[in-house]
């Protein structure tokens, strides 16, 4: 009693602060084995698997889309990729058109302000 | 302290169980409702997935305009994360002309957007239309953890002698050699197909890129976090508010669009292209040198994503002589968007900005 009343912890915030340093230290211990190259390779080579599995799943669903005459995601991706390209040949031809004006607009500001 | 004190407090904490169960509980499962970027803003631009905003100030006093620019990977929101905790308000009420170019939600059929693609058409063509918005002849750049080395990159980009309309370049949290970091010891091994995956892919899955940085500090990210959140709510001290906003936004992961992502390992955690100027971009170079506007440097001490050290070299390769360098002590996304920023790091970047954003 006497030493909780010179400061001492109580058995509860004993109990707390043990177990934050050990979590604390589990964080470390599990921080340093990520860390480790072989964690990396691990991660890469399942990065690898899921990728795969992903594709040939999509491909899977894609193939019975095709056959019921429905569009399947390749289908919605090579349209979606056409009118990113018609997007960016919109973007450059009003950009010109843009440029184009302000040059007009320059031109004839210059010639108001000399006549 | 009596010997029934003890007893009470578990008593009281056994009482209290269910309702602090059932607010925890309903904190993790309304999180999605919380308000993210609530400040108005208008559409300017769009672009296949960019988009370009503006935030009007009310009180406009600076001339010259700010461009925020955030990474590839999560959500450009982390710049307006809650009312009374957004950057974006705080710099609107001193009186910034405030833009945000937000990268979107790239799918399969963007996989073929590249660094080539986001720093010589993206961030381009942004940087054009905020000057014609706001009318001014130069503007401030401020770049985010990847936006950061995007803004770098694109200042440093050959363009036959011409400068870019930058006049201030602010970078936050910036990865510029990344070989001495934990994602270097994952994806750096040439044995990793990063081109494989990409192709695989199309566009790398944002929950998967989100699982890798979380994997950075599994015990921290998995567990402290609730843990904490958990004795916030027994002590009463629990910021719903901000527990949410962060949690959504750290759960709102858009894809790496797939040619970005590899072109980004290999230059980041493979070459370190650009500390030796080795980064083509459309077949022109990119050399740091190049660099001559105002910067403004912001590191963080605990940085886990984009470590300090990898920011360093930067200083020895540009060429500006207004230079200033903010090392703060935080993490990669708390040192700016964290509960302290608004008091300290907010006003020392506005500050830092306002001295540099007279026409």
């Amino acid at each position: 009693m006497a030493d909780r009343q010179n400061g001492a912890q109580s058995p509860e915030q004993q109990v707390r602060a043990l177990y934050e340093e050990a979590e604390s230290n589990t964080a470390k211990a599990f921080e340093a084995l990520v860390n480790k190259p072989s964690f990396g390779r691990l991660l890469a080579l399942s990065a690898e698997n899921t990728a795969a599995l992903t594709r040939m799943s999509f491909d899977g669903v894609d193939l019975l889309w095709r056959n019921l005459r429905l569009a399947g995601r390749a289908d919605i991706v090579r349209l979606s990729k056409q009118l990113h390209r018609t997007e960016d040949k919109l973007e450059r031809v009003l950009q010109e058109v843009e440029k184009l004006r302000d040059d007009v607009a320059r031109d004839r500001d210059a010639t108001g302000s000399r006549s | 302290m009596s010997v029934v004190d003890p007893i009470a407090g578990a008593v009281e904490r056994l009482v209290r169980f269910p309702f602090n169960a059932l607010e925890y509980t309903n904190i993790l499962l309304t999180t999605e409702d919380a308000v993210v970027g609530a400040t108005p803003r208008e559409v300017v631009w769009t672009h296949r997935q960019t988009t370009l905003y503006r935030y009007r100030s009310p009180d406009r006093r600076y001339a010259v305009p700010l461009l925020l620019v955030f990474a590839l990977i999560n959500r450009p929101e982390i710049f307006d994360l809650r009312p009374g905790s957004s950057l974006v308000e705080y710099l609107i009420e001193e009186g910034f002309d405030v833009f945000l170019v937000d990268w979107g939600y790239p799918d399969e059929e963007d996989a073929d957007m590249g660094l080539d693609e986001y720093v010589c058409d993206e961030l381009e063509w942004a940087v054009r239309e905020t000057l014609r918005a706001s009318g001014a002849e130069e503007l401030s750049l401020m770049g985010w953890c990847i936006g950061a080395t995007l803004c770098a990159m694109y200042c440093g980009l050959d363009r036959g002698g011409e400068r870019p309309p930058v006049k201030n370049l602010a970078l936050l949290t910036m990865p510029i050699d990344g070989r001495n970091s934990t994602y270097a010891n994952w994806v750096a091994d040439e044995d990793f197909d990063v081109d494989g995956v990409s192709e695989l892919y199309g566009s790398v899955p944002g929950s998967a890129i989100d699982f890798a940085n979380k994997m950075m500090k599994p015990v921290t990210n998995y567990w402290t976090t609730y843990r904490r959140l958990w004795e916030g709510v027994q002590e009463g001290t629990a910021r719903r508010e901000a527990y949410q906003s962060m949690a959504k936004w750290v759960a709102d992961n858009p894809p790496f669009a797939g040619k970005a992502w590899r072109q980004w390992i290999r230059l980041m955690y493979r070459d370190a292209a650009l500390l030796s100027g080795r980064v083509r971009l459309r077949d022109r170079s990119v050399d740091l040198g190049r660099i001559d506007q105002n910067v403004l440097v912001i590191t963080a001490g605990a940085d886990h994503i984009a470590p300090r050290p990898g920011t360093m070299p930067f200083f020895d390769l540009i060429a500006s002589d207004d230079v200033e360098h903010f090392d703060r002590p935080g993490g990669h996304i708390g040192l700016v968007a964290g509960s302290a920023a608004r008091k300290e790091l907010w006003p020392a970047m506005a500050q830092w900005l306002a001295e540099r954003s007279d026409a």
